[in-house]
């Protein structure tokens, strides 16, 4: 498994596991109303958690094979991340959209519908990953 | 896992270079070793580039190392 795709590993598993984090400890009803202060520690600690881990991962990562590591990314790579970005950027538009229609419509608070934009980004960037490892496994 | 229509006999021509790795065609070529390895199992076409820099390592033409099982398609015609 080259460097890139290890890295994609840890940064999908590290997304998926803190946004259910993050979503298991907002208090219902969690997207139309959201407390906005615990809503901002929360997201604070969520964003220092997931830079921590990735670096951390990285380094142990990078220190078990610094020849991959050090490895200027292949055309191949910069293929796979391509094909992946657009994949995630229709589905970021889409959920987006969506969800400030829906949010709006049901009468969320503009701190619910930043919200609701939020976590269409991380579950865009959650596709993104997955379908650079989907990628890396199956051909490109 | 998605299979290209282009066979390549980069096995082969490692296999009779004195057993050439794909970590050391990697290097030659400037690309990772799983790019190579995706590359020898038809998981990835490379580039014009990139093939060329495979044959010439190898010191053969290209058609020596690549070839294509798409079928032949006929040239384009003018319906008019």
């Amino acid at each position: 498994m080259s460097f890139r795709e290890k890295s994609a590993w840890i940064t999908l598993i590290t997304l998926i596991v803190l946004t259910l984090f993050y979503l298991t400890h907002l208090p219902p009803p969690w997207l139309l109303n959201p407390p906005s202060g615990f809503m901002f520690h929360v997201l604070v600690a969520g964003v220092a958690a997931f830079v921590v881990i990735e670096i951390v991962a990285h380094v142990i990562v990078a220190i078990r094979a610094p020849r991959d590591a050090q490895a200027p990314r292949d055309e191949r790579e910069r293929l796979i991340a391509l094909k992946a970005a657009s994949i995630a950027a229709y589905v970021y538009a889409i959920l987006s959209l969506g969800s400030v229609f829906t949010l709006v419509h049901l009468g969320a608070s503009s701190i619910g519908v930043s919200l609701g934009v939020f976590l269409s980004f991380i579950l865009a960037e959650i596709v993104n990953y997955a379908a650079r490892i989907v990628y890396y496994r199956r051909g490109v | 896992m998605t299979q290209t229509a282009i066979t390549n006999t980069i096995r082969r021509l490692r296999f009779e270079r004195n057993e050439m790795t794909q970590q050391d065609l990697a290097e030659r070529v400037g690309v990772t070793r799983q790019t190579i390895n995706a590359i020898e199992l038809g998981k990835y076409s490379p580039s014009l580039e990139v093939a060329f820099r495979i044959a010439t390592v190898f010191g053969v033409r290209l058609e020596d190392v690549f070839s294509y099982d798409g079928g032949a398609q006929g040239p384009q015609r003018d319906s008019r």
